[in-house]
């Protein structure tokens, strides 16, 4: 009972969350607003007894992909957040189009095994077996991930960097 | 839920908000009367018991401070976000009071609750990892509804430098979790009874860099640059007053109590001390002399730390923000990270079990973050001349 209670209340944060991280004019009510349903998700995932997981919601997308937002819009004229400029959008057709569709996709899975096995004891979602699948079986796809995020580094530091003309070479630090 | 679990909840709970609520108060009066020593002053000498002359060196300071506090105007600017400003410093109290849970703190009252034990969670390191992060949110948070230039300033400066600062934090912390081999609290804490992670090499080499990764964390002096009085007023707190300039204070104090506790956990040995023996029969919770005496090892252990920092904020100057920036990315995570690397060798090499490569291992270990260290200096040194007098001699 109490979990029902639980889940539709975390439910309920996370929905209006994301509604209001999309309607939002002022940039960083949306970016807050985000972070709310960030946390909605982490309780959810805590309610299906993924620990990790949650934890891992809260570092990742709370601590590091928030801040980092919060990041960018300070590095920009728009830190005061509120602008009356409105932003139009075309095309807001296709762009329902194509959520809908990745929406499906990603619920086709889950709708083909309706009703959900009874898996709550099955899956074990502790650390350490987590570790082990990390660094067993899917090694090679983990130290893809990590070569693909330092390319992506290295670009950003490239792009940051700017185009050198070639006569400042000669006057390093 | 069932009201037995409700009490078992609120049993485990409650006496840990008010245990660290009183030390807060205590270890204001504390701060204040060190700094007033270290700076040959007298402190707060007056306040004590109402009505009486009698003034307990000031003991009763934290009350008139919370009552004056508590009755004071409570001024928002006009072009504030009114929102904002009313959540930033609840926000800021919030996870704080929340990593307190995950201390691996055995009360005497505590020990029965078995189902409340679920706030020792499998992942109690990184929860407690992921909690204190949010510290940063509320000073942002604070900073930009406050509008004002100098709010702003100390906001952006507490982000850049949790960003910087979080990674060796974590990093150092990797160490312990990889030589116990689980990231439950607790368990992190048992396994060092008898001998802390702090007396071997690279636990003694990570205590240092999670030490003072955590006084940049909680904003401490000498990284207290969000709210460096001298360059931005008060940085994220200026346009706050009355009731919610104390919670931002209460909340950083809590945050100090709570990595304090993090590191006694991770490499102080938790509760462990004298009186304090292994449980060798069901390799439970380690026997302890009387009931709670883990409980007083720990906050000793918490206290030792807490004076540590206030010594160096009377003892040290502010960084400047370069200089901030570069100790954490050019000092700090090249030796943290080389510090794991040493770390696993030296679990590889215990794990034979041979009492001649143990010693050599850690010579060696030793040798290596030695020299590290101080090669990572050199090269950080700045290149200053001495300087050149053009019109005096």
């Amino acid at each position: 009972m109490s979990e029902q209670i639980a889940f539709w209340m975390l439910s309920a944060i996370a929905v209006l969350g994301a509604l209001v991280a999309v309607r939002k004019r002022n940039l960083i009510h949306g970016v807050f607003a985000l972070l709310v349903f960030f946390a909605g998700l982490s309780g959810l995932f805590l309610l299906l007894l993924a620990e990790f997981i949650a934890a891992v919601q809260i570092l990742v997308y709370i601590g590091a992909v928030g801040v980092l937002l919060l990041f960018a819009i300070m590095l920009t004229e728009r830190v005061a957040g509120d602008d009356g400029r409105r932003m139009t959008s075309r095309g807001s057709f296709w762009g329902l189009v194509v959520a809908v569709a990745v929406f499906a996709v990603l619920l086709l899975p889950a709708i083909q095994e309706l009703p959900p096995p009874e898996a709550a004891q099955a899956i074990d979602p502790s650390v350490k077996e987590l570790g082990h699948k990390l660094m067993n079986p899917y090694v090679v796809t983990l130290e893809v991930l990590a070569l693909l995020l330092t390319a992506a580094l290295i670009g950003a530091v490239t792009a940051a960097q700017g185009v050198r003309m070639p006569k400042e070479e000669n006057s390093p630090e | 839920m069932s009201l037995e679990l409700l009490t078992d909840i609120l049993i485990a709970t409650v006496p840990l908000m008010l245990i660290f609520a009183t030390l807060f108060a205590f270890t204001t009066w504390l701060e204040r009367k060190a700094l007033a020593r270290i700076q040959n002053r007298i402190g707060p000498n007056k306040v004590g018991i109402p009505c009486t002359r009698i003034s307990l060196f000031g003991l009763g300071q934290p009350a008139a401070d919370g009552i004056k506090m508590l009755f004071k105007e409570d001024i928002v600017p006009r072009g504030a976000d009114r929102l904002f400003h009313l959540l930033a410093p609840i926000l800021a109290l919030i996870p704080a009071m929340l990593v307190l849970c995950f201390l691996p703190l055995e009360f005497p009252w505590t020990k029965s609750l078995l189902p409340v034990q679920a706030f020792l969670l499998d992942g109690a390191v990184i929860f407690f990892f992921a909690i204190t992060g949010l510290n940063t949110l509320a000073v942002f948070m604070a900073g930009w509804a406050s509008r004002n230039k100098y709010s702003l300033l100390g906001g952006m400066r507490a982000v850049a430098q949790m960003v910087s600062y979080e990674i060796p934090l974590v990093l150092s912390a990797v160490i312990v979790v990889m030589m116990v081999g689980n990231l439950n609290a607790a368990e992190i804490a048992k396994a060092q009874t008898g001998w802390w992670f702090v007396f071997t090499p690279w636990g003694l080499a990570a205590f240092i860099i999670f030490f003072i990764a955590a006084l940049a964390e909680t904003n401490r002096s000498p990284f207290d640059l969000p709210e460096a009085e001298s360059e931005i007023i008060a940085g994220y707190f200026t346009e706050y007053s009355g009731f919610k300039f104390a919670l931002f204070f209460l909340g950083e104090y809590i945050a100090m109590f709570a990595i304090s506790g993090l590191a006694v956990t991770l490499f102080l040995g938790g509760g462990d001390g004298p009186g304090v023996t292994m449980n060798l029969v069901d390799q439970g919770l380690p026997t302890e002399a009387f009931p709670g005496l883990t409980v007083i090892w720990f906050l000793m252990k918490i206290f030792a730390l807490i004076a540590v920092m206030i010594w160096l904020r009377g003892t040290l100057p502010r960084l400047r923000v370069d200089q901030l920036m570069g100790f954490a990315w050019k000092f700090m995570l090249p030796l943290s990270i080389l510090n794991i690397l040493v770390a696993g060798f030296a679990w590889h090499a215990e794990q034979l079990d041979n009492t001649f490569i143990t010693v050599i291992t850690w010579v060696i270990s030793l040798a290596v973050l030695y020299g590290a260290a101080s090669g990572l200096n050199q090269l950080n040194r700045p290149n200053v001349r001495p300087r050149e007098y053009k019109y005096a001699e």
